[in-house]
């Protein structure tokens, strides 16, 4: 069972919903705060045990076509009048024109394979299928199929590929919540909600990205961080934030960086919007 | 094998169905539950889908498999003191455990308790590998001398580990079959689980001091932390909306969709039939379905009876601006409308009904407010006022922060339930609303 590595602090229940969902051949749905290290656990766990990694960042435009494989109906139609006109050269005696080794005969060499096909057809890879919820509605519910049987076709060649539940992938998609999944689609996945971790957590997490850090430094830090989370601002600072800030604290000397933090330099890393920026001053002082 | 389980979760709302036994059998067999904790962790995954459904999936399970029933509004710590497994496993714990100093209090047996429930293979993994007993500094031990070796510490900890590991998947089942059965006699008391002895280490003799902790100072987690956090403490979506609620209802909001057609190039279909037709290529065209989602709120933000829902509403809706980027408009008004709407707070800036309408039929319009007042208010003129907006927008609902059961007997709401139809400000509120919007799905070209 994987648990986290030197650098991604995995909370528990979140490493055992992950195993378990490698064990059922399942994908793993992660939802949460942005900034609470969704992307994370799939690439610090293929690259923590050296698997290969294939990433499918997920935009309004997505399609399972560019997901799976992709035809290119361009190239073929290129190819199958080089084809005619190949024949009319070789009257003339002519030299043919080149199709890159490619033969409209077979299908297979104008398919361009996806991420997830790639993914399928390599042993215990890991695919991350990252921010769904930014994909049109019927994204979700394409890959059902595929989900389910672990089987995907490849359009107009045919050709399938599967993988069984041992080599299954490792497949980790994460949402924003910005739009509702359809039940169906969750109902294959093993579902888990990152809570935004506690003081405690957060210390080791900050821990683990800056070993070096000077602890009176680090507290005040996630001190006022926490402060501010609890400023009920519109977008509240999120890990990523406080890991940002705190590299950046760490360019000046001790006493500077805290006078920094006494004096609320900075909070532009922090605090995004002008709106909550007041806000977070009001409630500061 | 539980055979009641889909069933049982179905009537708290929940997708639990053959698909989820059938997961369930599989990972029986491949040896990922141990624990009731593993179970716990394994059924959220299948069953809980969004973060609406912890609450309800808690009280699920805590009634399943541990005859834990959460009354509505009911603490969990309320529920665990007052059921007959918390009394049975105290009972067994306080006599197996030499106190040095007093008797630890009720909520630290629910702590104790509750830790163990949720105690995972993952859990005795850790325990097992040592790390978290060097790392906890435990303050019950400082005053013995002896009892301080942080080793024989561990080798009683290791024992009672090893012990709950050792149980076979057979053996585990047999168990919970067992407590399955005892579910459908609910009243029949005594035996529960943990009186069946082998799912709390307890039920084992020879009960070491201290038990596995699992979190604490040492870090990791503790099973009443994970439960007791407001985003996983039962949240009743029947009650008004609040702060703490206010994700749930987010969550139900973001269901409202909206689809637009448009047509566009088929590159491929013209290339596949033009090769069919011998290379005379003639476009063809296809259908592009492409989504768009525009809301306007109408907001009664005037009299005393309105005022302690105004921040949690515009809070509810402000959260999804990033959702509807430009396409949220919000109006204001005061009981009901009179020939126009607001478009700011304080009620400066008129708006006549027919600017109003003149937003695009697409629009999903959400009105809020207690629709409570004077039968005189509510004039002729303003009731065609509402009927205009209601013929303009196919999708319109009413959301009343007033308690549903008032309905009937204030002056006003049934007039305006028969103009649209009016939803309770709840989480549940909202996700009917939005569900009822989304089947009444009609498009307009832009």
């Amino acid at each position: 069972m994987w648990t986290g590595s030197a650098q991604y602090l995995c909370d528990p229940e979140l490493a055992q919903a992950f195993h378990m969902a490698r064990v059922l051949g399942m994908p793993l749905l992660i939802e949460g705060e942005p900034g609470t290290g969704k992307t994370e656990l799939p690439l610090q766990f293929a690259a923590d045990l050296g698997l290969n990694m294939h990433v499918y960042p997920v935009g309004s435009k997505s399609t399972v076509e560019q997901f799976v494989a992709k035809f290119d109906h361009v190239k073929y139609l290129r190819d199958s009048q080089v084809e005619v006109l190949n024949a009319q050269r070789e009257e003339r005696g002519l030299d043919g024109l080149s199709t890159s080794g490619r033969s409209t005969e077979n299908l297979d060499d104008y398919v361009l394979l996806g991420p997830a096909a790639k993914a399928y057809s390599e042993k215990n890879s890991v695919l991350l299928i990252d921010e769904i919820d930014k994909a049109p509605r019927e994204f979700p519910n394409d890959l059902l199929y595929a989900l389910s049987h672990r089987k995907f076709v490849l359009p107009e060649s045919g050709r399938v590929i599967t993988a069984t539940e041992d080599e299954m992938p490792a497949i980790v998609i994460t949402s924003n919540r910005e739009q509702e999944l359809p039940t169906a689609f969750k109902g294959r996945c093993i579902y888990h909600y990152i809570s935004f971790p506690e003081a405690q957590t957060m210390h080791e997490i900050v821990r683990r990205h800056f070993p070096d850090a000077d602890d009176e430094l680090v507290d005040k830090a996630i001190n006022l961080f926490y402060q501010l989370r609890r400023a009920g601002m519109e977008r509240a600072p999120s890990t990523r934030e406080l890991l940002n800030w705190l590299k950046y604290l760490q360019t000046f000397k001790k006493n500077v960086a805290l006078d920094r933090i006494v004096k609320r330099h900075g909070l532009g890393v922090l605090v995004k919007t002008e709106k909550d920026l007041l806000k977070a001053q009001r409630f500061l002082n | 094998m539980f055979d009641s389980l889909p069933h049982h979760f179905r009537a708290h709302k929940l997708n639990a169905d053959v698909r989820t036994l059938l997961l369930l059998r599989r990972a029986l067999e491949k040896g990922l539950v141990n624990t009731i904790g593993d179970m716990y962790v394994l059924l959220k995954g299948l069953i809980a889908k969004d973060v609406k459904d912890f609450g309800p999936f808690a009280v699920a399970f805590y009634d399943y498999f541990l005859s834990i029933e959460i009354e509505k509004g009911e603490t969990l710590e309320s529920a665990v003191l007052r059921s007959e497994s918390f009394k049975d496993w105290m009972e067994k714990y306080l006599l197996e455990e030499e106190f040095i100093d007093e008797k630890p209090s009720p909520g630290e047996l629910v702590d104790k308790f509750l830790n163990e429930v949720h105690l995972t293979s993952f859990d005795i993994k850790k325990i097992l590998d040592g790390q978290e007993i060097f790392n906890k500094d435990n303050p019950d031990l400082d005053d013995t001398p002896g009892e301080n070796d942080p080793e024989s510490d561990t080798r009683r900890l290791l024992e009672k580990a090893a012990d709950y590991q050792g149980i076979s998947v057979e053996e585990l089942l047999e168990r919970m079959r067992k407590i399955a059965d005892k579910q459908r006699d609910a009243h029949s008391g005594g035996s529960h689980w943990i009186g069946m002895g082998g799912i709390s280490p307890y039920g084992h003799g020879g009960a070491a001091y201290g038990g596995i902790r699992v979190g604490g100072k040492g870090g990791g987690k503790n099973a009443r932390a994970v439960i007791n956090d407001p985003q996983f403490y039962p949240v009743d979506t029947k009650v008004p909306l609040t702060d703490n609620n206010i994700d749930v209802a987010l969550a139900g909001l973001k269901g409202i969709e909206e689809e637009e057609a448009d047509r566009y190039l088929d590159i491929p279909g013209t290339i596949k039939t033009g090769l069919k037709r011998g290379g005379i290529f003639l476009p063809e065209e296809k259908e592009k379905i492409t989504q768009k989602l525009q809301v306007a709120l109408l907001i009664d933000n005037g009299g005393w009876s309105m005022s302690p829902y105004i921040r949690t509403v515009t809070t509810l809706f402000s959260k999804m601006d990033k959702r509807f980027a430009h396409d949220m408009k919000t109006y204001y008004f005061h009981n009901t409308i009179y020939g126009g709407v607001y478009t700011d707070e304080r009620r400066t800036q008129f708006e006549n009904i027919e600017k109003f309408c003149s937003l695009h039929k697409n629009y999903s319009v959400f009105v809020i407010g207690d629709a409570d007042m004077a039968s005189y208010e509510l004039s002729a003129g303003s009731v065609r006022d509402w009927q205009k907006i209601t013929e303009r927008f196919d999708r319109i609902a009413w959301l009343n922060p007033m308690r549903e059961a008032y309905w009937q007997s204030s002056d006003t709401v049934p007039s305006f339930r028969r103009l649209m139809e009016m939803y309770p400000l709840t989480p549940q509120g909202i996700i009917d609303a939005v569900l009822d919007m989304n089947r009444k799905r009609r498009f307009y070209k832009l």
